[in-house]
């Protein structure tokens, strides 16, 4: 796959909680380049730094020192309301507990984003990307695990993001339905070009993946393009 | 050993730190319950003590016999009738003052000194000499409001005669607790006052030398009160104009009594809506807690907690979280306690008054509040302790929506999510939501009952005043006068139109009841003394037959049709009956009123007034008033504008402090439920909100959907709050009504305007709070706990 524009760039990213001795470094100097459109998966052990990498990136947190861009955006510089605009504009986010908002239909938690977007799909179309199309008016309790990870999903790429980033997406699901759901990752990312950052411990999910990026006591352990990308039909664990 | 506290003690601590914020919301609102219940019972409790402990002190009279006149030998038989354990003949008289720097004429009651019976406490100056016939004393309360001082001379006008007193001492007397002038209902000290000089030269200035007019009496333990009056009357019945009364009909005495009543009032309707909302809000906290800690009581049962410690856990988390609000109630209502003993003490003049609750009352309070506390958290507790341990390890069932329904049919009405979600958690629990928004509305209704007060004197005004009598100047003469008075009037400067009426003390009975009360004879088409009912109507006397005041009618058992028989107490004594044409409902005055002529006719007299009712040119008060001063057919003046004045100050100063406290609960009641409520909810859609966050909402726009909710509850509250605040204010209206006055309940617009503004702004204000917390919740934790 030939490399497109430059999405990322991060260089000496760092993150620390706390001061002096008792200081814990989350992420001790990340410099990464990322391209449009790949499907990207973050793997290693908890409390090497990706969750962290992926905050950062997603304008969730702020980094300690180092810079971060995104195209032309300096997300380092951005204070509260610009990671706001960011997030708003360019990210969907996909976490592991779904959390979706329990008082709202699958319909509704789409068009909960649908509404703010400013060239969103509909939420029918969204829903029907994850092969939710038959779920519209259920409420989060009356769908499965696997189901409302798909709306989750569904409501992450319905404004059309640029870019895709999710945090342990089949942590809390078995294999089979986990599947569904990367099915669903990959569609994204192959039909509408978004580019995808998956973060796992399963490291089977390597296999779906553009690149793999290991992550070891806060720095990148290696960074690797994958020779064939499967699907995730073909995964298995 | 180092002592080491039980890991339950110590979560429990924790658990209290954590939950300040919202400990605090509850511990204000029960603490203004607790306050108020200490405060009222104990204000109750020394008002009744300070009055029982000042009468018996000073010996007031238990009953009071006003003759015209009477030799001093009637004196001494009234003395000899069974149950009279004392008695004591006195000289009173109406006078007018010239007060230098009161424009008006001062009318003032001129008592002779007492010997045993209503004793005065002297409180600056010395008592008048015998012998110094021209000293006097004062009522404490007059001299310094007509601004007084000792050695000043008072230009006096007594029975016609133009006589000048000196002012040597002021004095309370148990008498005079409440001062007001004939006819009015709130004390103008400024223009009544009372005054004592010495005998000698007070009778003689009446013509009473060897006599009185007025006897005192204390009657031996046991005596019905009722009996002796009988008795009295009858033994004075040659001498009397209008028998004897004892303290029920003794006006000061009403005042004060009512005033202990009104406080029974007050203590029935507030403690409980501060303690309700208190329990509810006690009882939401609770249960949230129960909801987040399963896994934590899941928990501790599998190690082998019983039941019981749960229970204990919880139920003592409850009470500590009360405790601080019961002792800052005591403080509360203590420190407000004995600032209204302050303000009783200037309204009442009391020589001196300690508020003083008691054990007992601090114990009842507390209980109140355990009360409350066991209402709201006996829920959340008992299945605290019930839950099963493998239940509890497991997540709670998930919130559960349902899209049939009329609720969800409206929630599909709404154009965006976030208000979607408002609108769904609001009917998902709609008791909660309902009691939440009557704890509100209760706040709502606080206020304006509390500020309608103001209100409602101003009706009074405007239809005792403004509609009713419409004179400048009422003037009452020292004796009846024929028809000739209306020119003389009418020749002084500045007057435009005179109209006079009749007035006759007459015992009134129907059948087994009866009373003392004044019959007004006015003319047909009067244009400055109208008959004005509490809905506006103006009445105009009847042809023939007479007009009932309902309190009378309640009193002596009259409807229309019945016939009223009269007894005349004055004159010539004359005995008639009238039939009652209409019972109405008058804010203030008079009580049974007969045509002018009808009356002249059962009288059978001439053109004959009491008084008159004067239209004058305010650009001429100053001579008019001078004129007046010095015009010994006068024996009293009340001037409309002054009397409204009067009242207008009394009650600023006094219902302007209760209505600011009551605004303060009203707010604190929002504060409470508001915090505690969005506190609540933000615990509960934490995560929800974190998603909007993440998703790119705006921290306004997330805010939203709590502090919606929180909005959505006022606006629902808005409704119920004014129709109870009207409710309320009638029920406090009728019951602070007494057979002296009728309060009319009329709650104005912007007294509901302000209402809904306070509530409003007490919800925002305290909703901007919240939204701080909203804003700085930490998005990632949020998202990555397990539901």
């Amino acid at each position: 796959m030939a490399e497109g524009r430059v999405l990322y760039r991060t260089a000496g990213l760092t993150k620390s909680y706390g001061k002096g001795a008792s200081a814990v470094h989350a992420l001790r100097g990340v410099d990464l380049e990322v391209h449009a459109g790949e499907m990207l998966v973050l793997l290693g052990p908890s409390g090497s730094g990706k969750s962290t990498l992926l905050n950062i990136l997603g304008g969730l947190d702020r980094a300690s020192s180092g810079e971060a861009w995104f195209e032309g955006l300096e997300l380092t510089a951005l204070d509260d309301d610009g990671l706001t605009e960011y997030r708003r504009c360019s990210i969907g986010f996909v976490f592991q507990f779904y959390n979706l908002i329990a008082s709202l239909t699958a319909r509704e938690n789409v068009q909960l984003i649908t509404d703010i977007a400013e060239h969103p799909m509909s939420p029918e179309e969204a829903l029907a990307l994850v092969g939710l199309e038959d779920r519209l008016d259920h409420f989060p309790a009356q769908l499965s695990g696997g189901e409302q990870q798909r709306v989750a999903i569904a409501r992450a790429i319905a404004k059309r993001p640029e870019v895709l980033l999710c945090d342990e997406p089949t942590g809390a699901l078995d294999s089979k339905t986990g599947i569904r759901v990367l099915s669903a990752l990959d569609t994204i990312n192959r039909e509408v070009g978004t580019t995808v950052f998956i973060i796992t411990h399963n490291a089977v999910i390597a296999d779906m993946a553009d690149e793999v990026i290991r992550f070891a006591d806060g720095a990148i352990a290696s960074h690797a393009r994958n020779g064939l990308r499967r699907s995730p039909t073909e995964l298995a664990w | 050993m180092v002592a080491r506290l039980a890991p339950l003690t110590i979560k429990l601590l924790r658990d209290v730190w954590r939950l300040r914020g919202q400990a605090l919301a509850i511990a204000l609102v029960m603490a203004a319950g607790v306050g108020m219940v200490v405060m009222s019972y104990g204000m109750m409790r020394s008002l009744a003590a300070t009055r029982d402990a000042y009468y018996a002190r000073y010996a007031l009279a238990d009953a009071w016999v006003p003759l015209r006149r009477a030799p001093d030998s009637l004196g001494r038989d009234l003395a000899r009738l069974p149950g009279v354990a004392q008695l004591e003949s006195r000289v009173s008289a109406a006078a007018m003052l010239d007060i230098p720097g009161i424009a008006e004429p001062v009318t003032a009651r001129l008592h002779s000194l007492p010997g045993a019976i209503n004793r005065l406490v002297l409180r600056s100056g010395r008592m008048p000499q015998a012998g110094r016939g021209d000293e006097v004393v004062a009522s404490e309360a007059f001299v310094r409001a007509a601004r007084l001082s000792l050695g000043d001379r008072l230009p006096a006008l007594v029975h016609g005669k133009r006589i000048e007193l000196r002012l040597v001492g002021t004095v309370l007397s148990p008498e005079y607790v409440y001062a007001v002038a004939p006819g009015q209902i709130f004390p103008d000290n400024r223009r009544f006052g009372i005054l004592w000089m010495a005998r000698e030269p007070l009778a003689a200035m009446l013509d009473m030398r060897g006599g009185f007019n007025e006897a005192l009496v204390r009657l031996a333990p046991g005596t019905p009160v009722e009996e002796a009056i009988r008795r009295i009357d009858n033994a004075s019945a040659h001498y009397g104009p209008s028998g004897a009364y004892g303290r029920d009909l003794q006006v000061s005495d009403r005042f004060l009594s009512s005033e202990i009543e009104q406080l029974a009032t007050t203590v029935r309707i507030l403690p409980p809506i501060f303690l309700g909302v208190a329990a509810f809000l006690l009882n939401i906290l609770l249960a949230r807690l129960v909801d987040t800690e399963r896994e934590v009581i899941g928990l501790l049962k599998a190690f082998g907690y019983r039941g019981g410690a749960i229970l204990r856990h919880y139920g003592a988390l409850a009470l500590l979280l009360s405790v601080g609000g019961v002792l800052a109630g005591w403080g509360l209502g203590t420190w407000m306690g004995h600032g209204m003993a302050v303000m009783y003490q200037e309204y009442f003049t009391f020589p001196f008054l300690t508020f003083v609750a008691g054990p007992d009352i601090y114990l009842l309070s507390a209980g109140l509040a355990l009360l409350a506390v066991l209402a709201g958290a006996a829920g959340a507790v008992w299945r605290a302790q019930r839950l099963a341990p493998a239940e509890a390890m497991r997540p709670p069932a998930p919130a559960r929506y349902s899209a049939r329904g009329l609720g969800d049919r409206l929630v599909r009405l709404l154009p965006d999510e976030p208000s979607r979600m408002i609108l769904r958690g609001f009917l998902r629990r709609p008791l909660r939501s309902a009691a939440s928004a009557l704890g509100l509305a209760m706040a709502l209704a606080l206020y304006v009952a509390s500020a309608s007060s103001t209100d409602n004197v101003e009706r009074m005004i405007a239809l005792a005043f403004e509609r009713g009598q419409r004179a400048d100047i009422a003037v009452a003469f020292a004796e009846p006068r024929d028809a000739g008075v209306v020119r003389e009037l009418a020749s002084l400067p500045g007057v435009q139109r005179v109209e006079t009426y009749r007035s006759v003390a007459a015992d009134l009975s129907h059948g087994p009841y009866h009373t003392r009360e004044g019959l007004l004879g006015l003319p047909r088409g009067a244009a400055l003394m109208r008959m004005v009912t509490l809905d506006n109507a103006v009445i105009e006397p009847p042809q023939e037959g007479a007009i009932v005041s309902s309190q009378i009618a309640r009193k002596l058992g009259l409807a229309v049709g019945d016939v009223l028989s009269v007894a005349v107490t004055e004159g010539e004594r004359q005995r008639f009956t009238l039939p009652v044409v209409q019972v109405i409902d008058v804010p203030l005055g008079a009580s049974v009123v007969v045509e002018r002529g009808a009356l002249a006719r059962r009288l059978r007299e001439g053109d004959v007034a009491s008084g008159a009712y004067l239209m004058t040119d305010p650009a001429q008060a100053g001579a008019l008033y001078a004129r007046l001063k010095q015009t010994p057919m006068v024996a009293g003046v009340s001037v409309a504008a002054a009397a409204v004045r009067g009242i207008r100050e009394t009650v600023a100063q006094n219902m302007g402090i209760v209505t600011l406290f009551n605004t303060l609960f009203a707010v604190l009641i929002v504060a409470g439920v508001t915090y505690t409520g969005a506190r609540i909810s933000l615990s509960e859609r934490a995560r929800d909100l974190a998603s909007m966050r993440v998703l790119g909402f705006r921290k306004g726009e997330a805010a939203f959907v709590l502090l919606g909710e929180q909005a959505l509850l006022a606006l629902a509250a808005l409704g119920p709050g004014l129709v109870l605040g009207v409710a309320m204010s009638r029920y406090i209206a009728a019951s602070f009504s007494s057979d002296l006055f009728l309060i009319p309940a009329a709650v104005s617009a912007a007294t509901l305007a302000r209402g809904v503004l306070v509530v409003a702004l007490a919800a925002a204000a305290t909703a901007w709070l919240i939204r701080r917390s909203a804003d700085r919740l930490d998005l990632v934790r949020a998202l990555k706990t397990r539901e």
